[in-house]
């Protein structure tokens, strides 16, 4: 291995130099990779299934192109650059080790969503986002693990066990793309894409002290993703700088005739990261912000954040979004209405948990989806089931759609003052296993997300380290007008600029040797599926 | 209190889930906890306003040219069910005992 080949903290731009340069090949990326989620895994459990041998087939074609172009030049005095364009052709991720949050179909592997329901599904297809990712150049190296049907903030919902927060693991990572969090934050891989329904990217990535970026609704085909809620959901990248989630977002943007929602991006963000915010106005939200039950140190935090804005010349505008608070009831209503009938697709016929032995048609159903299905999702499908009911139906759901007109409209009239938004991610840092049991607690955690999935537009978790009290990673929270993701990248690669912090957790394997003697054992075991690995 | 145990055992046959006795008492109580969390939807003046049923307003359906492409094989198709016969899904009796083979 080449001198300075540091892998966990490798950038999707050190990669790309180092392969340019011949420092290391895709295939020692590989290596490294899969090494380091070996020695970590076992403590982080961010893997529901390990793809090695996936990751090392990409990275041979990469580097079979690599050199094919590379004797194709030997004679030629512009090796060098020509080599640079071969990396081009190979796309934005030429070479850098990724992971898949397990509700997106990737050929050939399982996509569990982290339910029994799905234990023994293998995808037949790719989701667009995975085979964008891929033919970016990726290395693909698993799938992640993740909330049961993405329905919950912390992860403790998957039906194959915890995720551990890789900063304190007696602690959640967020959810529901907690692997994908705890993966980019233990540096098992560069970047990893999640999705986000109500805050499921930028809670996690503030929890895990990396970035995350949910972008507007239709940016990111959701083509093989799983459907949770049809008109919240969108993919997005994790990553522990800006810069990487910038060269992600360039690979999976975009329309795809596969997906009615998409649309056409041709915005490359990567040019965004280095235009500054002088000039730029910049909200803040006081009356959100500073509202009670909001830790002080998030509070303090964001503070800061602010005056780092406005000491690089952006202007700080008070702006207000007055019907917030409606947004999470809004989001309450909507989203489990859209997840009934989501869900209602898993019949137990097509594919799916059997439970075996049912007399008729009616109790297969009935039983497959009462054992397939965790407490929490049955919870959803439950309230959809009765919100949508004749009746309640014109006193719930009907208002919650006209509200969340109010909401759209705040953002609109917001936007027409600033270029881009200021708040918190979460209200608090990671909390420890169990410490928020009753299902209506958990849902306050994502106060700050949900309106930005209500009205559609983009969001961005960036981390400005460690809470003064908790000592854990903080988050805040950059938010963009609708299809102008390119000013989230730019505020944020500017604000993260004026950050000396840690990018990576500090764990290393084998400190915790023993993690099962300190927590007691994981609330499941592992499925067949994760404690085989790499089964195909 | 909004729902009652039979509500939620009326509620569980609509979405087809099998919900024990047990089940049926935890989950009236978690539904009823929730529903109260709701009210602020209950409590807006929304006279005159429209309702939006998708996040990005004045976008267009995104439409492919109307031809013939290929799918999932037969194979593939059947690959994830858990029971098949003669190339098709295959189910229990959906009349009862005397519906046929199981």
């Amino acid at each position: 291995m080449a001198v300075g080949f540091e892998y966990p903290d490798l950038s999707v731009a050190a990669i790309r130099a180092g392969l340019a340069a011949h420092d290391f090949s895709a295939r020692e990326v590989a290596q490294a990779a899969i090494a380091r989620v070996d020695a970590l895994d076992p403590q982080v459990h961010a893997f529901l299934e390990p793809t090695p041998e996936l990751a090392l087939a990409a990275a041979e074609r990469i580097d079979a192109a690599l050199a094919g172009t590379d004797a194709h030049n030997a004679a030629d005095a512009s090796a060098a650059a020509t080599h640079n364009t071969a990396l081009d052709s190979l796309g934005p991720l030429a070479g850098v080790p990724i992971a898949f949050k397990d509700n997106m179909n990737q050929l050939g592997t399982h996509t569990t969503c982290a339910s029994l329901m799905l234990k023994d599904y293998t995808a037949p297809f790719s989701a667009t986002c995975v085979e964008r990712a891929i033919a970016g150049g990726g290395l693909p190296l698993g799938k992640l693990n993740m909330d049961e049907f993405a329905f919950g903030s912390s992860t403790e919902t998957s039906a194959f066990g915890r995720t551990y927060n890789p900063w304190d693991l007696e602690r959640v990572p967020g959810g529901s793309s907690g692997g994908s969090a705890a993966s980019v934050a233990a540096g098992m891989v560069t970047v990893a894409l999640g999705s986000d329904t109500g805050g499921s990217i930028r809670q996690p990535a503030s929890f895990c002290g990396v970035v995350g970026m949910k972008p507007t609704y239709g940016v990111v085909s959701r083509y093989g993703v799983v459907a949770f809620g049809s008109s919240l959901d969108q993919v997005g990248p994790f990553g522990r700088t800006v810069a990487d989630i910038a060269a992600t977002l360039d690979a999976i943007s975009g329309r795809d005739l596969r997906d009615c929602t998409s649309q056409e991006v041709t915005t490359c963000f990567t040019d965004y990261l280095e235009r500054g915010v002088a000039g730029m106005r910049i909200g803040i939200v006081s009356a959100l912000t500073d509202a009670p039950g909001i830790e002080l140190e998030i509070v303090t935090a964001t503070h800061q954040a602010v005056k780092r804005l406005e000491s690089l010349g952006a202007h700080i505008v008070e702006v207000e979004l007055p019907n917030a608070a409606a947004a999470l009831a809004a989001y309450y209503v909507i989203g489990p209405c859209e997840a009934f009938s989501n869900l209602s697709r898993f019949d137990s016929v097509r594919y799916g948990y059997r439970e075996p032995d049912a007399a008729d048609l009616g109790e297969q159903y009935e039983q497959s989806r009462a054992h397939g299905f965790g407490p929490e999702t049955i919870r959803r499908i439950m309230l959809g089931s009765y919100l949508l009911s004749s009746g309640v139906y014109d006193t719930y759901y009907y208002p919650a759609q006209q509200v969340r007109t109010l909401i759209t409209q705040d953002y609109q009239r917001a936007f027409e003052q600033v270029d881009a938004l200021i708040t918190p991610v979460s209200p608090r840092t990671a909390f420890r296993f169990g410490e928020i049991a009753d299902p209506t607690s958990m849902y306050l955690s994502d106060i700050f997300t949900i309106p930005i999935n209500i009205a559609g537009n983009g969001g961005l978790s960036l981390p400005v380290g460690l809470g003064e009290t908790s000592g854990l990673p903080v988050g805040v929270q950059i938010i963009g007008p609708q299809f102008s993701d390119e000013n989230i990248i730019q505020v944020a690669a500017a604000l993260e600029a004026t950050y000396d912090i840690r990018r990576r957790a500090p764990l290393e394997a084998g400190i915790h040797a023993s993690i099962e003697d300190r927590l007691g054992t994981p609330l499941k075991a592992p499925t067949q599926a994760s404690a085989e690995g790499g089964r195909q | 209190m909004y729902l009652t145990e039979k509500d939620v055992r009326g509620i569980a046959t609509y979405a087809r889930i099998g919900l024990s006795d047990a089940e049926v008492a935890a989950m009236t109580v978690d539904l009823n906890s929730i529903i109260e969390n709701l009210k602020p939807i209950t409590e807006y003046d929304l006279r005159g306003v429209e309702p939006t049923f998708h996040p990005i307003a004045g976008l267009s359906n995104v439409m492919r040219e109307d031809r013939v492409r290929s799918g999932f094989t037969h194979d593939e198709a059947l690959a994830n069910a858990p029971a098949e016969q003669d190339g098709q899904f295959l189910v229990p009796s959906i009349l009862g005992d005397a519906g046929g083979d199981r």
